[in-house]
């Protein structure tokens, strides 16, 4: 018994790293910019293929394909504020998260299938793989899971400190708090939005890498991650960072259990169903304020 | 006064429109504030005050005549404008209300050169209201309402600016948290601060600024000396209600 629910948690543990760094750069766009970007799925599988790109076509070690992930992520974020958002920003501030949802749901879908162009549609194997496990008495811990893991939690740490320590950070939540207050603190709050869109675009590019590390890359490698984010964020409250990595940690060991104990079918409607019920009973999400300030 | 006068302009108003949407609200107003003066605009509620500064700022864009400090006139940027050296502590204080006293002090010093000038000015503000040193620690949103006009006008100090422009800073205070809050301002100007400050109460500004705007319908109708105002009671009724 004891092996099970080792097994169950280290699934979930594992899935609840990969949904929280997936959330939490869904809900850092939407904190400081109001704005959904469904964009974010094609960004994550965008991530994985330059990662495997880099290591197998140009036979370059594992870190630079991690280093590569993040910059095209990075990059694929400046391109998206730059094409898009800075042009819907000076819009009508009413109509913008209507418009740029519609937009990035616009550019989801064209990288999407810029990469099944490019790579095609048959599933890829990610070189970002470890084999064999920790054994530590009864326990078994897979190196991968434990990659995983580590990873996120690194990656967690250096946001944390990013948005906590740093001059940036303070303005980036600054702006998100209060968006007229920061300019007037000589904030340039469209740099931010760039600052934030990049932030977001490499953690969606490091997300992309490791989920395909315990899957197999496909054009549509994304949309999974991307739709559990979005439940995840909702029931932590839209633009909520911690609440949102405790969402995505409860939910992933939630699914993990259910599907132990129901079936792998019933993972997914559990979540949903949790959803469902915090939009009934607490439309603002468990952790959100009951409003959120937006553009 | 006289010595004020003698100085140069650190804010100049040129026939300054601007409002939202279809709704004109400044028609056309001009003003000086010279370096270490005190200046008062007094008006009724809705008849443009907070819009005055909001549109120095650059909150709210302006639409007609020009707007410069130090000569230098303005881009219509809020940040650009900030960076110029305009402090505006807005009306309802707009804190960081999930950071902490210390943060929001720090937001203000945001485009400070060094963390020289930055430990300079938090001990400047730290002196001048101590209270927030015994806060610093406490989010921005458990403070009370004095407090947090006390952290608004420290977080406008920590900019370093060359004008404070400050939005009613009685609004929805009590008596002696009111009385509390005039004394820094009164402290600030005997210290030699540029201050432009709009108050629909022109009683608590009698003793304190050096020159006064009366605004109407988003026209100055009375410029002069707070002293004489007071003395003109059929300005009070006509335009203050008595």
């Amino acid at each position: 018994m004891t092996d099970v629910l080792m097994a169950i948690l280290v699934a979930g543990f594992t899935s609840g790293a990969l949904y929280a760094l997936a959330t939490v750069g869904l809900s850092l766009v939407w904190g400081s910019m109001g704005m959904l970007n469904m964009a974010h799925a094609a960004m994550l599988t965008l991530g994985g293929y330059v990662a495997f790109t880099v290591i197998t076509s140009l036979g370059l070690p594992i870190a630079i394909g991690f280093a590569g992930a993040i910059l095209v992520g990075a990059a694929a974020g400046a391109i998206l504020y730059f094409a898009i958002v800075r042009n819907l920003l000076k819009n009508d501030k009413s109509t913008f998260e209507a418009n740029v949802m519609i937009a990035t749901v616009g550019i989801g879908i064209a990288l999407e299938n810029a990469i099944l162009l490019t790579y095609g549609g048959q599933p890829l194997k990610q070189p970002v793989s470890i084999t064999g496990a920790f054994r530590l008495g009864p326990l078994t811990l897979p190196w991968q899971n434990l990659l995983i893991i580590a990873v996120v939690v690194v990656m967690m740490v250096v946001v944390s400190l990013a948005l906590g320590r740093t001059r940036m950070g303070r303005a980036i939540r600054a702006t998100a708090q209060n968006r007229d207050a920061a300019q007037l603190m000589g904030v340039a709050v469209n740099r931010v939005y760039l600052q934030v869109l990049m932030l977001s675009g490499a953690l969606a590019g490091i997300c992309g890498v490791m989920v395909s590390s315990m899957t197999q890359l496909s054009p549509p490698l994304g949309n999974d991650p991307m739709l559990k984010a979005f439940i995840m964020c909702v029931v932590a409250g839209l633009g909520n960072l911690p609440g949102a990595v405790a969402a995505a940690l409860g939910l992933a060991l939630l699914e993990s259990f259910v599907q132990y104990a129901l079936g792998a079918r019933w993972g997914f409607p559990s979540l949903l169903f949790v959803v469902i019920a915090v939009l009934i009973w607490r439309p603002s999400g468990l952790f959100g304020r009951a409003e959120i300030r937006r553009m | 006064m006289t010595s004020a006068a003698a100085k140069p302009p650190v804010l100049q108003l040129d026939a300054i429109v601007s409002g939202y949407d279809g709704l004109e609200v400044l028609k056309g107003i001009s003003l000086t504030v010279r370096a270490g003066e005190f200046v008062t605009v007094v008006g009724p509620n809705g008849h443009g005050k907070s819009t005055l500064l909001k549109t120095i700022s650059g909150l709210v864009p302006l639409r007609g005549g020009q707007i410069s400090i130090d000569g230098q006139r303005l881009s219509g940027k809020p940040h650009e404008t900030a960076m110029l050296g305009v402090a505006h502590v807005p009306q309802g204080d707009m804190l960081f209300a999930q950071m902490s006293v210390l943060e929001n002090l720090l937001m203000g010093a945001y485009l400070a050169p060094d963390k020289a000038e930055i430990k300079r000015r938090l001990d400047e503000v730290y002196t001048l209201l101590p209270k927030l040193a015994d806060r610093r620690d406490q989010v921005a949103s458990s403070l009370s309402g004095g407090e947090r006009r006390m952290a608004g006008i420290g977080r406008g100090l920590m900019m370093g600016g060359r004008i404070l422009l400050i939005d009613e800073p009685s609004l929805g205070l009590a008596p002696l948290i009111i009385d509390q809050v005039y004394g820094v301002i009164a402290e600030l100007s005997k210290a030699g601060r540029t201050i432009l400050l709009v108050e629909e109460n022109p009683a608590r500004v009698e003793d304190l600024a050096d020159r006064l705007h009366l605004l109407d319908d988003g026209a100055i109708v009375w410029s002069g000396k707070p002293a004489e105002l007071m003395a003109r009671d059929e300005l009070l009724a006509t335009y203050l209600g008595g």
